[in-house]
């Protein structure tokens, strides 16, 4: 085995590192706007709105019910074929959305399940002094599945991080796509891919830390 | 050699007043991989190669600014079919199902398939011995068609790849990888990986660039031809080709 070149590695680091903001810009976008969608999906699911959650039952079914990758090539270069103005929809734009879509389709199962978790006694509780369905569910029922969510929506963002690394499919040059090309131009492969492993490790460790501290936060009340 | 021609190039280009040449041109939007040695290759985040140089001189010719776009082979022509670029520079070969699909300028690269394996496989000397063999070949690309097309192609196992198939050989995963004669002697001579090329080239193949099938294909098409054939008669082609290979590969 022929021995590490360490000083392509040190090389390599500033170089990946210019894109890893990208990377970290269309997961954070993705999350906050899959945050807000999986949370209406969740509550038409929970309610069951008449109509809304057939629909929203759709929707998870095929977001979930496909690889991200198919969706990505079916919206980026399948549907411009019909429609030719959505050719004006850029790569990055369009990862965003395919992460937006597949990940809402996951964390609204995730968020039904800790709504639902929340036990029955307490909507009961709520309703007995007098609390209307909104006050309750701000109330009561949110701020409890919020702290049961937060553990499977983190584990979420972390995979939306490294899930971005399709892009490159779609003209995207994120993280990944950086170190496949430099590792195609070096044939340095082993150097390249542990390098840019390191980064994602890294980035992925701080937001775990994040989880622990908000973890803790939320589970203040619930200590004595 | 090659900073020698660059700075030609770049001398040349200031030569011609950067205002008379930005005009009004839209600028040409060129595909590529950006991982083909030495044709369209990333080091220390620059994309250069031998694509990018013939691109940008034809760009000077035509007074246009050339965009570069990469993404991974697999997503070029779907970028060309839904209109984000206008052509790929990716040592694209003319076959008859993609000239059914679209306009080709005329070649600007003339190559030869080449079947290549790990260093010292001397077992398969050529196509016919790769009866029973793992192949490794790039998805959508030309060679995935020539093998598929050998009389005994259902006796190969034809593997796909979107990146790394050299690597995939040098390992000794796959008993060879198919890929053109040119890029193959570039990564054994100037790269780490341990491979041989196997026998003489399969096929002859020319390169040249793909345009959508519209008016607007059709015109720009016909530009770049037109640039192409002047860059040919002064030399330039020819000054580019050796500057990367030593020798001229840009006439057959």
């Amino acid at each position: 085995m022929n021995v590490l070149d360490f000083n392509y590695m040190l090389e390599l680091v500033p170089i990946l590192l210019r894109y890893l903001p990208l990377t970290l810009q269309m997961a954070t976008v993705g999350m906050a706007v899959a945050l807000l969608l999986s949370c209406l999906l969740a509550v038409i699911r929970v309610l069951r709105v008449p109509v809304l959650n057939r629909i929203t039952m759709l929707f998870i079914s095929f977001f979930r019910g496909t690889p991200l990758l198919v969706q990505l090539f079916l919206f980026y270069y399948g549907l411009p074929q019909l429609f030719s103005s959505l050719t004006a929809i850029d790569g990055v734009t369009a990862t965003i959305m395919g992460l937006t879509m597949h990940f809402s389709a996951y964390m609204a199962e995730s968020i039904r399940a800790a709504i639902v978790s929340v036990d029955r006694s307490q909507t009961e509780a709520g309703l007995s002094i007098g609390m209307t369905n909104a006050q309750l569910m701000r109330r009561i029922i949110l701020p409890q599945a919020t702290r049961i969510a937060v553990p499977t929506l983190m584990n979420y963002f972390i995979d939306m991080i490294k899930a971005s690394s399709l892009a490159f499919t779609l003209g995207v040059t994120e993280l990944m796509g950086a170190t496949q090309k430099e590792a195609a131009g070096s044939f340095l492969y082993f150097e390249a891919f542990l390098v840019v492993a390191v980064i994602y490790w890294i980035v992925v460790e701080l937001l775990a830390w994040l989880q622990r501290y908000l973890e803790n936060r939320l589970n203040r009340a619930y200590s004595r | 050699m090659k900073t020698l021609l660059l700075s030609i190039i770049a001398a040349a280009s200031l030569a011609i007043s950067p205002l008379t040449l930005a005009q009004d041109k839209e600028p040409l939007r060129v595909g590529m991989s950006g991982q083909y040695f030495p044709f369209t290759f990333v080091e220390k985040d620059k994309l250069q190669g031998f694509e990018v140089d013939v691109m940008n001189a034809i760009g000077q010719e035509l007074g246009r600014e050339v965009v570069y776009r990469t993404a991974a082979f697999s997503g070029l022509f779907g970028m060309l079919e839904s209109g984000r670029i206008d052509t790929v520079a990716n040592q694209i070969t003319i076959t008859d199902e993609r000239q059914q699909k679209y306009l080709f300028t005329q070649p600007y690269v003339y190559d030869g398939a080449q079947v290549v394996v790990k260093e010292g496989n001397d077992s398969i000397q050529g196509v016919e011995d790769l009866k029973g063999k793992t192949v490794a070949v790039n998805l959508g690309s030309n060679y995935e068609d020539l093998l598929r097309e050998l009389p005994y192609a259902d006796e190969i196992d034809i593997r796909t790849y979107d990146s790394n198939l050299e690597q995939d050989t040098a390992l000794g995963r796959v008993d060879a990888f198919v890929m053109d004669r040119i890029s193959a002697s570039q990564i054994i001579k100037d790269k780490p990986l341990p491979l041989q090329l196997a026998g003489p080239t399969i096929s002859s193949i020319s390169n040249a660039y793909p345009f959508r099938d519209t008016e607007e294909g059709r015109a720009l098409r016909d530009e770049v031809n037109q640039a192409i054939e002047t860059l040919r008669d002064n030399g330039t082609l020819k000054a580019i080709s050796e500057s990367w290979f030593g020798t001229d590969i840009t006439s057959p």
